[in-house]
């Protein structure tokens, strides 16, 4: 009987774990970017969350809108290691790299006209190591 | 002894493990029966979320922010139109979770847009709206009743408002992911950005506004993302196939739009850490597309809130 009890324990815990292990990460995340959005911004209440995978960058495209200035905020919960960040138009002329500016976790835009863009975002570090990173986007009303 | 404990305790996870792959083995061949089953009926498919959640993340802030139509609407000191929004006391008619969502979006839509416009007992009308959707919807963690009584203290302060409901939208966004209902998320998305473009659209008629026609015309690749978000739950029932067609109906109109795009040098104030984007684009939309697009956004405003 106390055999089947540690059983089942152990097949809930194992099940339960990937998720909350992804929640936790999720928060932590969301801590550390929170850290760079000052209040004067308006998130769209969405958080941008994805997987780093070997040799692979995470591309966003995103549109920004007129007369107004944003900004983006990456980070990662990776240790000792930056997130890469650039911002390319759709046809792919730069428009901004954060690795000209000692890899500052956010920038600031200010868009005269509507402009469909490619984020992308990669994290730099000595080796491969598994983790997330996060974007938040918010505009100054 | 403690060589004896551990070797168990090494058996109990060896066993679990195994028990946990043939439970998950298990699982997997009975979705991909029931892919098949359904595959064969047309109904009751089960999306794959891993992948929806993929392509939801990479679909980068897919829709303008509906403060941020609401603020475009304002700056061009454009009187308030009270009749276009929905009515608070619809509530009562949607009883389907799918109603219920989108309907949420729309109310979210029409709070910023009447608190902008400092019409102070019609926001909180559709708080109280908005408060009972939540409810139905099982969202009560991520909208505790303190989150609902810091609102109805800042009502008559519009900037935290908005902040405080930035907050709440993101907790609600990751509450239901966590919750493996990014469906949800996807239909507030869908009825906060009908109601958008439906304001957007309407009062750019009444006004002639240019710049609002303008702003409707940049929605193409906004629209663009919304379709890829929703696509993936076309088989749930025939109400997400019936709004994602209108959608991508809509779609074909925005094709005959003119855009064009011409990149200019931007401008760097590393001190400020700011970069203008100088570059320009352009939209020509003809009177009669601007009829055909605000007319079938009208359309998928009805299927959303009758």
């Amino acid at each position: 009987m106390r055999k089947i009890l540690i059983i089942t324990f152990s097949i809930f815990i194992l099940s339960a774990a990937p998720s909350h292990k992804l929640y936790a990460q999720l928060m932590q995340l969301q801590h550390i970017c929170s850290l760079y959005f000052s209040p004067e911004y308006i998130t769209d209440g969405q958080e941008y969350f994805a997987e780093v995978k070997p040799d692979q960058s995470i591309e966003f495209r995103t549109t920004f809108f007129a007369h107004n200035t944003y900004r983006i905020v990456a980070c990662t919960n990776i240790k000792r290691s930056d997130v890469l960040f650039s911002v390319y138009d759709t046809e792919k002329n730069l428009l901004f790299a954060n690795s000209n500016y000692d890899n500052t976790p956010y920038w600031d835009f200010h868009f005269s006209s509507t402009v469909t863009c490619v984020i992308q975002v990669d994290v730099k570090n000595q080796k491969f190591t598994p983790g997330y990173v996060m974007l938040l986007i918010g505009y100054k009303p | 002894m403690f060589e004896k404990s551990y070797t168990r305790s090494a058996f109990y996870i060896v066993i679990a493990l195994f028990t946990l792959s043939l439970a998950l083995v298990n699982t997997s061949c009975n979705d991909r029966g029931n892919k098949q089953n359904s595959t064969s009926v047309g109904k009751a498919y089960k999306p794959d979320s891993l992948s929806f959640l993929m392509k939801f993340e990479n679909s980068l802030f897919p829709l303008p922010s509906p403060y941020l139509v609401s603020h475009l609407i304002k700056n061009q000191n454009i009187s308030f139109y009270g009749n276009l929004t929905n009515k608070p006391g619809n509530t009562a008619q949607y009883t389907t979770s799918f109603k219920q969502a989108l309907n949420l979006g729309v109310y979210g839509t029409d709070l910023s847009y009447t608190n902008l416009y400092e019409h102070t007992p019609q926001t909180i009308a559709y708080l109280n709206s908005i408060k009972k959707l939540t409810q139905e919807l099982g969202l009560g963690s991520a909208f505790s009743p303190s989150f609902f009584e810091s609102i109805e203290r800042n009502i008559e302060h519009k900037d935290s408002l908005l902040v405080l409901l930035g907050q709440t939208y993101s907790k609600a966004d990751s509450y239901l992911r966590e919750s493996d209902r990014s469906e949800v998320v996807a239909l507030i998305l869908a009825g906060g950005w009908t109601e958008s473009m439906y304001l957007l659209s309407q009062i750019a008629k009444e006004t002639s506004s240019r710049e609002l026609i303008t702003r409707l015309g940049e929605q193409k690749h906004p629209l663009d993302n919304l379709i890829e978000v929703l696509t993936p739950l076309y088989y749930k029932s025939d109400e997400y196939a019936e709004l994602i067609d209108k959608f991508i109906d809509l779609a074909y109109e925005f094709d005959g739009i003119i855009y064009s795009y011409s990149y200019k040098e931007p401008k760097i104030d590393v001190e400020n850490k700011t970069t203008y984007i100088n570059s320009q684009s352009r939209v020509i939309i003809s009177e009669y597309h601007l009829d055909i697009i605000s007319n079938k956004i009208e359309k998928i405003r009805q299927l959303i809130v009758e």
